[in-house]
């Protein structure tokens, strides 16, 4: 994996723009939740809805190792992204290991999806994802 | 004032690609890529995109059950065509497997058109086809309605001034597919494999409202996209010819004794052929006539298609190579086509303005095309020696020669009567050694000498020498004194001395 996408890259960025200090599990794994439905909304129509649940499902398979209250990966082959299993995992840890376990997560997804069709086409199209984001502002749905 | 309708052409900016087209890809054309797997299809249409979309005309590419997108994009960003940033701006991918995989092309054919329409999408492609056709299959539908559904689509994506390609794979041509008769253009790539080489060729086999150049284009697929080798001809029209006020109305060899059984030189324009055997000196020869033009203030151009890539070269060549007077063709590239050796020979010639140009040796250029063409090797000889001559230089031609002393051949390929000149070297036994003799054979419609000159090779080159009046059978190899007159035969004369 390219070590210097977590450097050069604002990613995992947006978690900790929506996030305020002091938030609770609910509101992290709400806004962790919110983030995981954009990225599937960008990214659906170009790869498919199982594309990118497979994606999802390998990134909880591979950040689990790390944190293993993450091992939620669906066995078999996904439909479309469930992110109810991942909030009820977040909620039942604290403000801070939800954070620090979603942020993992996000950046394996990248890091997977920039090994795949490389860091630029990456950052091209999660593009929407961390550029709405503004601090303080609270994640917007931006399903049709 | 005119009342027809105007059909605009898009200049692909594929290598080549425009001129096989007849000048471009006519706007809102319905068009289909045709071909086995891995020959390309997926590629050109990508590359084609990448070169029309603009933000005023963006494109949209729609993957079915073909490749999936993560490996089509992860593949075709190897490309220097492909411009990530273009991606959700005027270049969108949209994935239909899901609706696809149920076998609903009613659904996929509204997906399409409601795609098309919210992006206003002046380029739609559509990869795979032939899974669209799958999945109808599997559903158990009758093939009427695919009909409907291509007909449906080419009518609706022509309303939407839409160019459209429908991207598949179809493995025979004759196949009665309803696609082939709704498209309005029909590209067909092609993969022959003949023993160990693989040629790429495309075809185009329909293009509605303009006249294509028929027949198989070799392409070759390489880091910057595909490039179309045009038909030698047509590369070759676009080329100014070289003035001969400047230059004069011949080109001199370098050898002067040789110009004058010339006739004055080489004229402008031919092409000569150097026929003999291994070491007579023909490379030498092609030397001489190089840097004469280099003295002169000519450029010239040697396409050297040698086995060897290391083997010493003529020093003359290489310091006229090293001071940029002569440009040096020399591909690797295994399984040549002589569209692209003609195409490799004319872009040097105009980059440098050259009015000379050496081909050292058929046999080396026999074995550097690929197999498939060396049955035709007459015919793409015959092809090339045109080619320059529309282009205007002046070329030398090397072939190697088996000294065969019964007969007097020019050329293992039949390709004398191609030239408009030639000049044979051959060995011959006097005094027991090993001495070599030159004649000028032929010089399309002007005089030459017609000796048989003795001619040697030092340091400076070639030196031509005197004619052997008193032998004779020369062409034999193993000339006899002539006998005077009434004198009996002496038996040292008997056998050659």
């Amino acid at each position: 994996m390219p070590p210097k996408s977590q450097e050069s890259r604002p990613w995992p960025a947006p978690l900790a723009d929506r996030v305020s200090d002091g938030a609770d599990a609910e509101q992290v794994a709400d806004a962790i939740v919110a983030i995981w439905l954009e990225i599937e909304q960008a990214l659906h129509p170009i790869i498919g809805h199982r594309g990118v649940a497979a994606l999802y499902n390998r990134s909880l398979h591979l950040t689990a190792a790390a944190y293993p209250w993450l091992a939620i990966d669906q066995p078999g082959v996904p439909a479309a992204v469930d992110p109810s299993a991942l909030r009820a995992a977040l909620v039942q840890q604290t403000a801070a290991e939800a954070a620090a376990g979603g942020s993992a997560l996000f950046l394996t997804f990248h890091e997977l999806l920039a090994s795949l069709v490389g860091a630029s086409l990456t950052d091209r199209l999660l593009h929407s994802v961390w550029t709405h984001s503004s601090p303080g502002s609270p994640p917007q749905d931006t399903s049709p | 004032m005119t009342t027809k309708a105007t059909i605009n052409r898009l200049a692909t900016r594929v290598p080549g690609l425009d001129e096989v087209l007849g000048g471009g890809l006519p706007e809102f054309s319905f068009n289909l890529i045709a071909g086995q797997p891995g020959c390309g299809k997926t590629t050109l249409a990508h590359q084609i995109m990448f070169a029309l979309a603009t933000p005023q005309r963006p494109a949209i590419y729609f993957t079915v059950l073909g490749e999936p997108p993560l490996k089509m994009l992860r593949y075709q960003q190897q490309f220097d065509f492909f411009e990530a940033e273009a991606i959700n701006r005027s270049v969108r991918f949209v994935c239909l497997s899901e609706g696809a995989m149920s076998g609903d092309l009613d659904g996929v054919l509204k997906r399409i058109v409601d795609e098309v329409a919210a992006h206003n999408s002046g380029l739609v492609f559509v990869d795979s086809f032939r899974s669209v056709v799958f999945a109808g299959e599997t559903a158990n539908s009758p093939k009427t309605s695919l009909q409907l559904f291509v007909q449906q689509l080419g009518m609706l994506m022509t309303t939407w001034q839409a160019t459209t390609f429908l991207v598949g794979e179809y493995f025979n041509e004759t196949d009665d597919n309803p696609v082939f008769t709704v498209a309005d253009g029909l590209i067909w790539l092609r993969q022959s494999v003949q023993r160990n080489s693989m040629v790429r060729k495309l075809e185009i086999m329909k293009m509605r409202g303009q006249s294509t150049l028929p027949g198989l284009h070799t392409f070759r697929i390489d880091h910057t996209g595909i490039r179309v080798f045009a038909p030698a001809s047509v590369v070759a029209a676009g080329s100014a010819r070289p003035d001969a006020a400047v230059h004069g109305e011949r080109a001199l060899m370098g050898v002067p004794a040789l110009d004058d059984m010339l006739g004055g030189g080489l004229p402008r324009g031919y092409s000569l052929l150097v026929a003999g055997p291994s070491g007579a000196g023909k490379s030498i020869l092609a030397s001489a006539f190089l840097a004469e033009g280099a003295r002169c203030g000519e450029t010239g151009v040697v396409a050297a298609f040698e086995q060897h890539p290391n083997r010493a070269r003529n020093p003359i060549l290489v310091d006229l190579i090293a001071r940029g007077q002569v440009g040096l063709i020399d591909s690797r590239e295994p399984d040549l086509s002589i569209d692209e050796i003609v195409l490799l020979i004319l872009t040097e010639v105009r980059r440098l303005k050259a009015t000379r140009v050496v081909l050292d040796s058929l046999s080396g250029f026999e074995l550097a095309l690929a197999p498939t063409f060396q049955a035709d090797f007459r015919e793409s000889l015959l092809r090339l020696v045109t080619a320059l001559a529309r282009a205007g230089v002046s070329v030398l031609m090397t072939s190697e020669l088996e000294d065969r002393y019964m007969d007097l051949r020019f050329s293992p390929y039949g390709a004398a009567f191609l030239t408009d000149a030639i000049i044979v070297q051959r060995y011959i036994e006097v005094d027991s050694r090993l001495l070599r003799v030159m004649a000028v054979v032929k010089v399309r419609a002007s005089c030459h000498s017609n000796e048989l000159r003795l001619y040697s090779i030092g340091d400076d080159g070639i030196r031509m020498g005197e004619m052997l009046p008193d032998q004779e059978g020369m062409l034999g190899g193993r000339p006899t004194r002539k006998r005077p007159p009434g004198l009996p035969a002496s038996p040292a004369d008997v056998g050659g001395v």
